[in-house]
């Protein structure tokens, strides 16, 4: 048979090339899957806004800054807050989406989705979830936000300068509200305080006038309540209406604007990062100046958080594309390792073994519904 | 001192479940719709009402506000979801699915006009004081209780004493004997979708001032109206409006004794004892087969 320029080697190599050459090309033009894992849904659904709030904005950064060669795309699966709901979100994002970078709330959430995450070798990354328990969850899941018990441990001398000694505890069954308690029995039995009541409630609970009877009864002097979302108001609201006038404290949950802006929240004491919106590097100019042209305030620390999650996404992705690595979990997570050090708003953030963030915290207090450092 | 402070917060409590249980109940006792709407009708009153009050407008203006919002609402429930239902096939899931699909779309909707966080009307009403050493009474507790008895009242005699509400009484029963008496079947229906949605009003403003409302306030609303319905017997108006008040009240005496992480796991008990012992509910009729 006569050959016509084309020899059967020839032939095997433009075949396999003509087979692989449309995949190389979609593998380089193909979008990186990101997912994001919040309550979008329910009473938590507020932080859901809040946290992709913070995602949007540097997402537009990014593109107006062409800092990746490929498109980002957004995989969103509603938590609703509960471990049940992050086991489903995570498999979907992992096993589903394909996604090589999540971003994660809440605590329970982040315990039921870091072993799904983990197997499909996904990077986790926190901005909003608080329980102690979250460092050192797995080695993909990294925290963007102080723990709770970094919270607590700035809480206590204040306590003690005040002269605030019997304290009263309302908090959420959950990983989240169980540390608390722990944290809080432990620091205090130290700092010679004592915790004169502990009153669990499930996530759900919207009344609280016999509770606030219970807390009243115990004669505390102060109130600290460890919950989330919705029900954080319903608890002040209802402990103030039910004769509660002594000190209530929570921790950085409560800066949420439902919280802040409630004419009850008057006086609360919230634990919380420092959120400097002044500091002068460009990172956090850009980020400040940007927010308050689009959303006409200031941000939030949570809007800030998981804008330093996306961006830091970025960051690692634009490292391996320079070095010309393919960007999966893996590689995400090894290049994380290698530089440590990201240029984020607020300053420089330094991740740390054991997969924590360094990051300032300060006492606040709400004063004509602006939340105002004081310690 | 405690118990007794705990048996007024469980009475204030229990008038808002009663309100709003009795309304569910008028509506299935009439008409058999497994109205699970319901929960979204206290919602769009409450979020009216706060509307108008953040508007500036007085509160009477609110109420009516609320009030309209909600009768409308359960009217259109009624004519344009649960009629074509019926006239097609009319099953009990069809009807479920339909009503908790819009209650979805009610939540979607409030979480789109007014966001996804918590809100509340602020007043003086709500705020407590000490009457007694170790006893806290917020002035709101006697609207609650007020306007509670009052309507019950009201829709009772109503209910008993005039020709529309004892035609109302017969819909579920007897829809053939009503046609036989001139009265129609269609108008009574809307009656008791209008009279069981307003029901819901007077508790969705207690609320909106006690507790606040949040988007997806419907559901738990909605569990204990059906709760309070059964405990109550099923259909019975009285029934679920004293069952209300019975859950509300073990709801906060249980706190007294056990951990607060049982207050609302309490009511349920009493919905299982009551499944388990006396199935027809307090008032409801035994039925042998």
């Amino acid at each position: 048979m006569k050959q016509y320029g084309l020899n059967r080697r020839g032939f095997v190599a433009a075949g396999a090339a003509a087979l692989v050459a449309p995949r190389l090309a979609l593998a380089q033009s193909s979008p990186y899957v990101v997912g994001t894992l919040f309550p979008m849904s329910g009473p938590n659904a507020e932080y859901g806004s809040l946290f992709t709030k913070g995602i949007e904005l540097a997402l537009e950064h990014i593109r107006a800054d062409n800092m990746l060669k490929r498109p980002i795309t957004m995989a969103v699966q509603d938590s609703l807050a509960t471990p049940q709901g992050g086991a489903v979100g995570m498999t979907k994002l992992a096993n589903v989406d394909k996604a090589v970078w999540v971003m994660i709330g809440f605590t329970g959430v982040s315990k039921a989705a870091a072993p799904i995450g983990t197997r499909s070798k996904v990077m986790m990354i926190n901005g909003g979830g608080v329980g102690p328990d979250l460092a050192g969850l797995s080695p993909y899941y990294w925290n963007v936000i102080p723990l709770v018990n970094q919270e607590v441990r700035v809480l206590l001398p204040w306590l003690q300068k005040e002269k605030l000694k019997r304290i009263a505890l309302i908090y959420v069954d959950d990983p989240l509200g169980n540390s608390v308690v722990q944290e809080l029995r432990k620091g205090l039995a130290e700092t010679g305080g004592e915790l004169v009541g502990a009153h669990s409630i499930p996530p759900a609970t919207q009344q609280f006038a016999a509770i606030a009877a219970r807390v009243r009864d115990s004669k505390p002097d102060a109130v600290y309540f460890a919950s989330y979302g919705a029900q954080q108001s319903q608890i002040i609201k209802q402990l103030r209406d039910n004769g509660i006038t002594q000190q209530i404290i929570t921790y950085s949950a409560g800066t949420i604007p439902s919280v802040v802006g409630l004419p009850e929240s008057e006086g609360l004491i919230v634990t919380s990062q420092v959120s400097d919106w002044e500091q002068g590097d460009e990172v956090t100019q850009r980020f400040v100046k940007d927010w308050r042209a689009k959303h006409n305030g200031d941000p939030t620390s949570y809007n800030q958080n998981y804008y330093n999650a996306m961006r830091l996404f970025a960051l690692l992705a634009q490292g391996l594309e320079k070095a010309g690595t393919e960007v999966t979990g893996e590689t995400l997570l090894a290049e994380l390792q290698r530089v440590r050090r990201f240029p984020l708003v607020g300053g420089e953030g330094v991740l740390e073994d054991g997969g924590t963030m360094a990051m300032p915290l300060q006492i606040g207090q709400i004063r004509n519904g602006r939340l105002q450092k004081i310690a | 001192m405690l118990f007794l402070q705990l048996f007024i917060s469980g009475l204030q409590t229990g008038a808002i479940y009663a309100l709003t249980a009795a309304g569910f109940a008028l509506i299935f006792g009439a008409t058999r719709v497994f109205h699970v709407a319901h929960g979204a009708t206290f919602a769009l009153a409450g979020y009216a009402y706060l509307a108008c009050t953040d508007a500036g407008l007085p509160w009477p203006a609110g109420a009516l506000a609320a009030l309209v919002l909600a009768v409308a609402f359960g009217l259109a429930m009624d004519a344009f979801i649960y009629r074509p239902i019926q006239r097609h096939e009319g099953s009990f899931f069809t009807v479920f699915v339909a009503a908790f699909g819009m209650s979805i779309v009610v939540q979607s909707v409030i979480e789109l006009v007014f966001g996804r966080g918590f809100v509340t009307v602020s007043s003086a009403l709500t705020m407590a004081r000490q009457v007694a050493p170790g006893i806290y009474l917020a002035d709101i507790f006697w609207v609650a209780a007020g306007v509670a008895i009052a309507l019950f009242v009201l829709v009772t005699l109503f209910l008993e004493r005039t020709r529309a509400g004892i035609g109302l009484r017969a819909l579920s029963e007897n829809p053939e004997l009503l046609r036989a008496y001139g009265l129609s079947s269609r108008r009574l229906s809307a009656m008791a979708f209008g009279l069981g949605s307003a029901l819901a009003v007077p508790g969705a403003i207690l609320t909106t001032m006690t507790s606040g409302l949040q988007p997806a306030i419907s559901h738990q609303v909605m569990l204990i109206s059906l709760a309070a319905a059964v405990v109550g017997g099923i259909g019975s108006l009285r029934g679920a409006a004293l069952a209300g008040l019975l859950l509300g009240v073990v709801e906060n005496l249980v706190i007294g004794v056990l951990d607060t992480q049982w207050s609302a796991a309490a009511g349920f008990v009493v919905l299982f004892a009551f499944i388990l012992f006396k199935p027809s509910g307090l008032f409801g009729q035994a039925v042998t087969r």
